[in-house]
């Protein structure tokens, strides 16, 4: 077990239809891995990796949904104290955009008021099946306030970005708020670490 | 989402309450294929928490009961010669007498909704009352989390449970409290700062924690154990602070209105059965050792308070809390420490207690050289026994335990979980999940199939009349059939849940988590546990707490409890009350309720169940959850006698799939990770993840 230093540790869910590729955005992202085929995944919990962003280091732990979103089971402790959300579907099946607004209605119940939401349209390699337009997907996303982009778990296209990119508003998020907060003097015990005040705040 | 259930399991569960949710896990970290359904649209059954319109329709759906005679036995035909059916219930009749009363201004709230997590949809749907909906800038110091990485985690304030990885890394892990690096002196800022520094502490705390966890009993329990404590509350830091930036803070206790509830009804979390932690009880021993505990957050209850007189007082119980004690005499003081530390070890002092076996606690402690008021707190408080009814044995028993589980996490005995005990048995459901279960809400099962020949249950139907078969079966009590209960005879507990203004005590930090005994009021009554949660808990709103009230019934909920809620609180909607009611907090809200306890039926009062089913059982009155989790583990044994219960999983950052597992799975279900207790993936992940173990 290594000593571990990292500036930040964000923890990050995803959720979306089952089949839309979850999994596999996460396991190309923190092992560099397509696994085609591959079944549920049974004993992992989350994942974890390490990225460095202008020089700090940022430790995302990120969540997959152990299955339960096949029949629209998750927990709702799933949700909490998420920093962020990725909110997948595949844009080869209508049917999985189509679920958006259901999985919006459960974040807005469950999720913490400052999550950040990220819109993914998965599988742009299998472009000639697409069902789902960027156009559609963009408004949509607009109109939700959330960020969006497409992505290929298989080709790795956008993956780094899209978790690098995440990173970098988490961090900045997580600035602005530090700024703010350090206006009122600080209350113990109520979710504020004093190292981060120092160490982000007065440089 | 056209899919269909698999049809063949190894165990099927059919409730989501506590015990049934950790034989889930159970069975699914043993290897077992489990399927886990709930009739409800909510995970818990009745151990489930609301937000407060989740609790409105509940409420109604509790109240209209209505008798839809749905029953379609078309399954019925499903049922082949060889087989008989055990039909299931599909209504549930746990819930009774439910009463609910507002106290403020109800019509204001009309049309006013809740508000989301979501501030576009929010805008989009034009829910926002406008003018009233709280602009960005007001809402952000409302906020309890205060963003900051990790931190941004509400549960910052709270406690981790003995996890290394959890979200509230920064949090103090559960365990670490006994050692030192973990300390945390309540409003020394100095001290924070070195505990939540991001470098090498978080680490350095869990490793602690797992040491401590691992041994166990590695520092002595009792009094003397340092009174560290997790929450910066008790600092005398007064809460005025956090509405500073946006609002003139106004001294005095804000008015909260029946439409600010409804609005911010997202941020109540509503319990139906009003539970706390023993830090040294099997449930915490079970979270720890499971790693369950990495999806939770707790945190300390802050007060034991007594009520005598007419007066709500705080209960001194640690030692450092009896020496500051400002209520106390040194007399008393001596008294009460020689007597808590004679308890400690009892069992080695026979003589002190032998002649007296056969007499009431009450009794004994009459015997004893403690002043009336010290006899007070030690009966209802400490023990929290019965005065008439428990033995000299039962209380010392019971002042033990308190004893012991002093000092793990805090100065008071009790950990409550961060929005609120319903997220216990969703905790447990979701490791079941990560070692394959899968979850169906909404899912209601008609009947068991009993196959005549073996005498043995082999499927269930379900509510599509698809069957689905398994070797064992779990089933909470209330999904089993009035025939099947008819010799059952079950007791029922009285509940309360208030929205209030205020603290039942006011001292220096608002945020304080009580519990309060009040001793019956009439003879023949029992007593009335109360437990007072504040919204840093994350299941009320700020300036609001959360009140909840428990009893054994004797008669309705309301009846059995309003009497206390009297003492206790001011009920008066009108302005002009009497100069002691105003001093007491406000109810805003409240309702009463009766819930069935199903605990502690004998299994063979149920009648005609096969051997390989085995039942659950509802919330018991008890203050703890050991209830629940001797009943899973005896389940569990009962069917896997050669399985280890709950043992803990691979930690997800030493899990590396080696290249035999990216093939799609050939062996079937042999696709469990590899583990690897070393660094390996951390670095190999942290440079873009090329590296991967390759076993052969």
């Amino acid at each position: 077990m290594s000593m571990e230093d990292y500036d930040f540790l964000f923890k990050i869910v995803l959720i979306g239809n089952a089949g839309v590729g979850k999994t596999c955005l996460v396991r190309r992202f923190t092992q560099g891995l397509f696994p085609p085929g591959q079944g549920a995944t049974i004993g992992v919990d989350f994942m974890i990796k390490t990225v460095e962003i202008n020089g700090e280091k940022v430790k995302l732990q990120i969540w997959d949904t152990a299955g339960q979103e096949r029949f629209r089971s998750i927990t709702q402790s799933y949700y909490r104290s998420a920093n962020a959300l990725i909110l997948t579907y595949d844009i080869t099946c209508e049917e999985s955009f189509r679920c958006l607004p259901e999985w919006l209605r459960e974040i807005e119940q469950y999720a913490s008021n400052k999550v950040i939401t990220v819109l993914v349209g998965n599988k742009i390699d299998l472009a000639d099946k697409r069902e789902v337009s960027q156009q559609r997907a963009a408004e949509f996303s607009e109109a939700q306030d959330m960020y969006y982009l497409e992505t290929s778990a298989k080709e790795s296209d956008n993956v780094e970005k899209l978790f690098l990119d995440l990173a970098c508003r988490l961090i900045s998020e997580a600035r602005q708020n530090t700024l703010v907060n350090n206006v009122s003097s600080p209350l113990p015990g109520e979710g504020k670490s004093i190292s981060y005040l120092t160490c982000c705040n007065f440089n | 989402m056209a899919d269909n259930l698999p049809t063949e399991f190894d165990v099927v569960v059919v409730g989501t309450g506590l015990p049934e949710s950790i034989i889930a896990a159970a069975c699914a970290r043993s290897g077992q294929r489990v399927l886990h359904v709930d009739s409800r649209n909510y995970y818990g059954g009745n151990w489930a928490s609301f937000s407060f319109s989740g609790l409105l329709s509940w409420i109604k759906e509790n109240q209209q009961k209505a008798d839809l005679s749905d029953e379609c036995e078309d399954w019925r035909k499903l049922i082949l010669e060889d087989e008989e059916a055990i039909p299931l219930s599909s209504k549930d009749k746990t819930i009774q007498h439910v009463e609910d009363f507002c106290f403020g201004d109800q019509d204001s709230a009309e049309g006013v909704e809740e508000a989301g997590a979501l501030p576009k949809l929010r805008v989009l749907g034009a829910l926002a009352a406008q003018g009233e909906s709280p602009g960005p800038e007001k809402e952000s110091p409302a906020e309890m989390g205060i963003a900051l990485g990790s931190q941004e985690s509400p549960a910052e304030m709270g406690i981790a449970l003995g996890s290394q990885e959890s979200p509230a890394e920064m949090g103090i892990a559960l365990g670490s409290q006994e050692s030192p690096a973990a300390e945390v002196s309540p409003g020394s800022e100095k001290e924070n700062a070195a505990v939540g520094s991001p470098g090498e502490e978080p680490q350095g705390c869990s490793e602690a924690a797992r040491a401590a966890a691992g041994d166990g009993a590695g520092a002595a329990p009792g009094p003397g154990a340092a009174p560290s404590t997790a929450d910066g509350d008790s600092a005398p830091q007064p809460a005025k602070t956090e509405a500073a930036p946006s609002e003139n803070a106004a001294q005095e206790p804000k008015k909260i209105t029946y439409s600010q509830i409804v609005r911010e009804g997202r941020r109540f979390n509503i319990d139906l059965v009003s539970k706390l932690l023993y830090s040294r009880g099997l449930l915490i021993d079970l979270l720890i050792k499971s790693n369950v505990s990495r999806y939770a957050e707790f945190k300390n209850a802050t007060r034991v308070l007594a009520f005598r007189e007419g007066k709500v007082e705080q209960v001194p119980c640690s030692r450092a809390d009896v020496f500051n004690s400002r209520q106390l005499t040194m007399v008393e003081k001596r008294m009460l420490m020689k007597f808590l530390t004679f308890c400690l070890d009892y069992e080695q002092h026979p003589e002190e207690y032998q002649e007296h076996e056969s007499s009431t606690f009450a009794e004994f402690l009459q015997t004893r050289k403690l002043t009336p008021s010290l006899q007070h707190f030690i009966l209802h408080s400490i023990a929290m026994v019965a005065e008439t009814e428990s033995s000299t044995l039962e209380g010392l028993q019971a002042t033990k335990k308190f004893l012991q589980c002093l000092g793990r996490y805090g100065n008071t005995p009790f950990l409550f979980p961060l929005y609120g005990q319903g997220e216990i048995p969703q905790c447990f459901c979701r490791l079941c999940a990560v070692f394959g279960g899968i979850y169906c809400l909404r899912h209601a099962v008609r009947c068991l199939v009993l196959d005549r020949a073996s005498g043995r249950c082999k499927a269930i139907v379900d509510q599509f009349g698809q069957r689905i078969s398994a070797n064992y079966f779990i089933v909470e009590d209330s999904y089993l059939s009035e025939s099947t209960c008819t010799n059952v005879c079950y007791r029922q507990i009285s509940r309360a849940v208030l929205i209030t203004d205020q603290s039942v005590l006011n001292t220096d930090s608002e945020q304080q988590v009580s519990i309060l005994t009040v001793p019956p009021l009439e003879p023949g009554r029992a007593a009335v546990r109360v437990i007072e949660l504040c919204s840093s808990t994350m299941t009320c709103m700020k300036d609001t707490y959360l009140v909840h009230l428990t009893c054994p019934s004797t008669k309705t909920a309301r009846e059995d409890l309003e009497p206390v809620v009297q003492k206790l609180f001011n009920l008066n909607t009108e302005k002009e009350t009497e100069n002691e009611e105003l001093q007491k907090p406000r109810v805003l809200w409240a309702v009463y309720f009766n819930m069935r306890d199903s605990s502690g039926v004998e299994r063979s009062s149920y009648a005609g169940l096969p051997s390989n089913v085995y039942v659950c059982s509802g919330p018991d009155s008890a203050l703890g959850n050991d209830c629940a989790v001797k009943q899973a583990e005896t389940i569990f044994r009962e069917m896997f006698p050669a399985e280890e219960f709950c043992p803990p999983p691979p930690n997800p950052e030493d899990i590396i799939y080696d290249e035999d597992e990216i093939e799609p799975e050939e062996s079937g279900l042999n696709n469990s990770p590899e583990t690897k207790p070393e660094t390996s993936a951390e670095e190999s992940s942290s440079e873009g993840g090329a590296a991967v173990t390759k076993e052969e």
